[in-house]
């Protein structure tokens, strides 16, 4: 094979036919080809064909595949500030997020986060979704009380306010939610976005979904490259794969919002109760994500460093979004 | 329990796997252990409404001790399954030539393979001082990881063992 | 032919081969995936391919190797094993085979029957194939014996009615396949249950024509008796134990205290309890059937384990992309594409297990599917109605898989648990009418969509 010449074997962490979730890096596969005039190959392979999801990072670190399309959050396990460049429970929307990762110091330490845990790998954002709805019940919730005693479906640092709420959670991967919902083992679930959950078909059996996803306002999805294939790339092809990635944030944000109100529409008229968290039950949510952070905190000091720049910079950013914006019609 | 006719005995092959069975049964608790967890995490979440995720997570920790260390031990049982429609009808002999190569060339190659990367991916794991991703989960992930290598290399001791047995028998003549 | 193609094909061949040596299926499976690899590399060096293998891509295999080991749902395997052999040992099994028989009185075949509805009731406690087969096979092969069951029509009943589970919700494959397609899980479940009850249905229909025409296969016990109230009462009382067994883990799914999952280990616990009620229970019967858990629990997962090396190196080679080219480059009309995808699953049933195929074939379809144009009627309430149809046909057509050799995993789970005198070559004479019958099943499928989706439509509409 020619040395100019690049083949990104590309396992991914969501199948390419779910939207929003996997859909746009099948774009930025098809836009590298063309873009490099064909000497940059991405090919893709799906959740659990060359590797699972959980196991991408390793995969790319050690060199037994050069890429892998993922979201940090997966890595939580490894790396307790990790979420921080997925979803921010309470934190930015996607231009603020995006404002941070690319004029902020957040993709400075995103990459540091990866250097200094000894992986070696190139992260390069390389989509964007909106936001995710928090969850599907069968009654309503006004009170931190009616929360209590659930068991739930979550993911995350989510999970860990939820908890706080008195929710006994559970991660059940994505397949085995709709069961367990039906024969009760679970009361409530969350997952993704109105469009991803219908796959799932929680509107099936499932009276309430609440809004808004205070737990992932906005969440971005990276692409790793092992660094020694990096290294192998010339200049230009890595602007290549930089800016092609670049692009797909705005083609993915762009197809996160343009699919969502026809399937909430839609699920309206199936009899679903699309409902807005009311301030008492969002302000406690907000209360409990604040004791998670100052534990976190204290056990891990990059998490306190990524916590502490991301504040500092929302902090000088409201002075623009709290004057700069029109209040939402609701 | 698929082949119920046991090899003649060879003295050192004899205790080699006795030695693997007796780590065998001693790992085998953990599947009663495992029902426990599950009944202990049904009663807490449906009883007293608080299931908790490190109970989900010991019960896969459990039954993936059973089946990797359960490896060796079938191994030394001879319980591995094989297309018996023409293998029953071998001479004696044909079947030790059979063990040997198969051993040697398919075998050996694949759990070298797999214990040397899995060193490396139970070190990783150890040095980041890896976690569960849910933040309420089981911490310490390089002691399930670490089951790899330790029940790789068991693997390879019986596949030895079953090496050397074969081998004095074709020499033997039995 | 190209050099990926050739190494594809011979890689399927070399496994065919050693496969029929005799040398357990796990280590074929494992050996093969390497010696590829290293072949793979070759080309790549010398034959100017592409595959990308070499040691350090084989390293995969480790992280394929912990998602097995990370798998919750698989979690049930062992535990469903645990309550087989445990029942067996309590006593309790044989009674029920026993007793239930009775109440069949003289109707030829009764027992076979018998076997058939233990096997659709456990089919919907579990998804898991093996455990279902063993555990029928533990309870019922002894008495067949003794009945004088000719071998073939008793390894043929147990196996046929332990593979129901992959079809009748519960079902691990409906959940995989959901998520692989992105279909709806219950939508998936309940497109399932009538064409799973269906084909419960038509065994039992064959096995009493089969008694009724060849009344040596299937005889009548010397001491069968009429149906009478002493006789209905005695079958209560021996049926009752493993009535509430399996409505221990039956209600506990239903009654929403357990995931499958967990319901399997309520259903060892029970087992457990229904030994200590019967005074069988002892510390050696528990360490042997600890032990029996362990060694079918572990060679089981063996094959896996060499699958999942096996699986990697071919996609690695392209085995994909020439599965996909083919089907894509077809000149057959719709119906015609999709017989003809049936029968390559068929045919690759004969080799492959339903997870690789799920894993690997499905998602390769779906599309080709999906762009056939078939009017197919979800009602209005069922999404994607052309393709839950379609992963109904493959759920059935994968049904055989669990039955055809070389590789019927069905086969394997019952020969580890026969008597040693019982060879291969008699369940693949015994299994040979029910794959018929699967077969028959699936093209009722095929021209009546409505078995399919009338249920998921009628439950779900608001
Ligand atoms: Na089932
Ligand atoms: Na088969």
């Amino acid at each position: 094979q020619a040395a100019d010449k690049t083949l990104l074997k590309t396992p991914i962490a969501f199948g390419s036919h779910l939207p929003a979730l996997g859909t746009p890096i099948v774009w930025v596969s098809e836009q590298l080809n063309l873009v490099s005039d064909g000497t940059i190959r991405m090919k893709i392979y799906e959740p659990g064909k060359l590797v699972a999801p959980p196991e991408i990072l390793d995969a790319v670190s050690s060199g037994k595949v050069n890429s892998g399309y993922a979201t940090a959050g997966y890595w939580q396990g490894k790396m307790p500030a990790a979420g921080f460049f997925s979803a921010v429970p309470f934190g930015p929307e996607a231009g603020e997020y995006m404002a941070w990762m690319y004029y902020g110091n957040g993709l400075k330490l995103y990459q540091e986060m990866y250097d200094t845990n000894g992986y070696n790998v190139k992260v390069i954002p390389c989509a964007i979704i909106s936001p995710e709805t928090s969850g599907w019940f069968n009654k309503e919730i006004n009170t931190p009380e009616d929360l209590k005693g659930l068991n739930m479906r979550f993911f995350g640092l989510g999970a860990s306010v939820m908890e706080k709420m008195g929710v006994s959670t559970s991660q059940l991967p994505g397949g085995e939610i709709f069961g367990a919902l039906e024969k009760g083992a679970i009361d409530a679930t969350e997952f993704s976005q109105p469009a991803i959950d219908k796959l799932l078909g929680f509107q099936k059996i499932m009276k309430y979904n609440y809004f808004p996803g205070w737990h992932q306002q906005a969440t971005i999805f990276e692409l790793l490259v092992n660094k020694d294939a990096w290294g192998k790339m010339s200049a230009g092809q890595q602007a290549t794969v930089e800016n092609t990635c670049k692009a797909s944030m705005t083609n993915s944000i762009a197809e996160g919002e343009a699919m969502q109100f026809p399937v909430m529409a839609d699920a309206k008229a199936n009899g679903v109760e699309i409902r807005y968290w009311n301030d008492t039950m969002l302000k406690a949510f907000e209360e409990k994500w604040g004791e998670v952070v100052v534990e976190k905190s204290a056990e891990d000091p990059f998490f306190k460093k990524v916590w502490d720049d991301l504040n500092t910079f929302r902090t000088g950013y409201n002075l623009w979004e709290s004057n700069a914006f029109l209040p939402r019609s609701r | 329990m698929t082949e119920n006719d046991t090899l003649p005995s060879v003295p050192l092959a004899d205790k080699i796997d006795r030695f693997i069975q007796r780590v065998g049964m001693s790992v085998a608790w953990c599947y009663v252990l495992l029902i426990f967890v599950i009944i202990l995490q049904v009663v807490l979440r449906k009883g007293f409404s608080s299931g908790l995720i490190i109970f989900e997570e010991l019960q896969w920790h459990l039954y993936a001790m059973g089946v990797m260390f359960g490896l060796s031990y079938a191994q030394t049982t001879n319980s591995h399954i094989r297309v018996d429609l023409f293998y029953a009808h071998f001479r004696a002999r044909t079947k030790h030539i059979i063990e040997i190569l198969s051993i040697l060339l398919l075998v050996m190659p694949f759990i070298v393979i797999v214990f040397a990367h899995s060193i490396e991916f139970f070190y990783d794991s150890y040095r980041i001082g890896e976690g569960s991703q849910s933040p309420s989960g089981l911490p310490h992930r390089w002691i399930i990881k670490g089951v790899i290598p330790l029940s790789f290399a068991l693997l390879g001791l019986a596949m030895l063992s079953r090496l050397y047995r074969d081998t004095v028998l074709l020499i033997r003549g039995e | 032919m190209d050099v990926n193609e050739i190494m594809v094909i011979a890689m399927f061949l070399s496994f065919i081969a050693l496969l029929f040596t005799g040398i357990p299926v796990a280590w074929v499976l494992a050996g093969v995936g390497i010696i590829f690899a290293f072949i793979g590399q070759f080309a790549d060096v010398y034959l100017d391919t592409m595959t990308g293998l070499d040691y350090t891509t084989l390293g995969l295999v480790v992280n394929r190797l912990y998602k097995i080991m990370d798998n919750w749902i698989l979690v049930a395997l062992p535990m469903f094993i645990f309550m087989g052999i445990m029942l067996d040992k309590s006593g309790v099994a044989e009674e029920l085979m026993h007793s239930m028989q009775e109440l069949f009185g003289r109707v030829r075949g009764g027992l076979a029957v018998t076997v058939t509805a233990i096997g659709i009731i456990l089919a919907a406690s579990t998804g898991i194939i093996g455990a279902s087969v063993v555990l029928l096979a533990v309870m019922s092969l002894p008495s067949m014996t003794k009945q004088g069951y000719s071998m073939p029509l008793a390894l043929g009943t147990i196996a046929s009615a332990g593979t129901l589970g992959i079809l009748i919700p519960p079902s691990i494959m409906l959940v995989i396949m959901a998520d692989q397609l992105g279909l709806s899980v219950g939508d998936l479940f309940m497109g399932a249950v009538i064409p799973g009850l269906m084909l419960g249905a038509m065994y039992i229909a064959y096995i009493l024509i089969y008694a009724y025409i060849k009344p040596n296969a299937a005889p009548v016990p010397v001491d069968a008796k009429p149906v009478s109230w002493p006789v209905v009462l005695n079958v209560l009382k021996a049926v009752l134990p493993t009535l509430f067994l399996i409505f221990v883990v039956l209600g506990s799914i239903f009654a929403g205290f357990a995931t499958p999952t967990e319901a399997s280990g309520v259903g060892a616990l029970g087992a457990t309890l229904l030994a200590v009620y019967n005074r069988r229970f002892s510390i050696p019967v528990l360490k042997e059937v600890m032990g029996g858990t362990f060694n079918t629990t572990a060679y089981i997962f063996a094959i896996f384990i060499g699958a999942t090396c096996f699986a990697l190196v071919l996609r690695e080679l392209g085995g994909d992309e020439l599965i996909e080219s083919f089907l894509t480059g077809l000149p057959f009309g719709p119906y015609g594409i999709v017989f003809f995808i049936l029968g390559v699953i068929f045919l690759l049933g004969f080799f492959l297990d339903w997870i690789e195929i799920t894993l690997i074939i499905l998602p390769l379809l779906a599309p080709v599917i999906s762009a056939l144009g078939l009017d197919i009627d979800g009602y209005g309430v069922v999404d994607n109605p052309e393709l839950v149809w379609f992963v109904m046909l493959v759920a059935m057509a994968l049904q055989t898989s669990f039955l055809t050799p070389p590789v019927g995993f069905a086969l394997f789970y019952l020969k580890g648990v026969c008597p040693p005198n019982v060879k291969l070559s008699d369940i693949y004479k015994g299994v040979i009418p029910f794959i018929g019958l699967q077969l028959i099943a699936l093209f009722i499928l095929v021209f009546w969509p409505q078995l399919v989706l009338w249920l998921p439509a009628v439950a779900y509409a608001k």
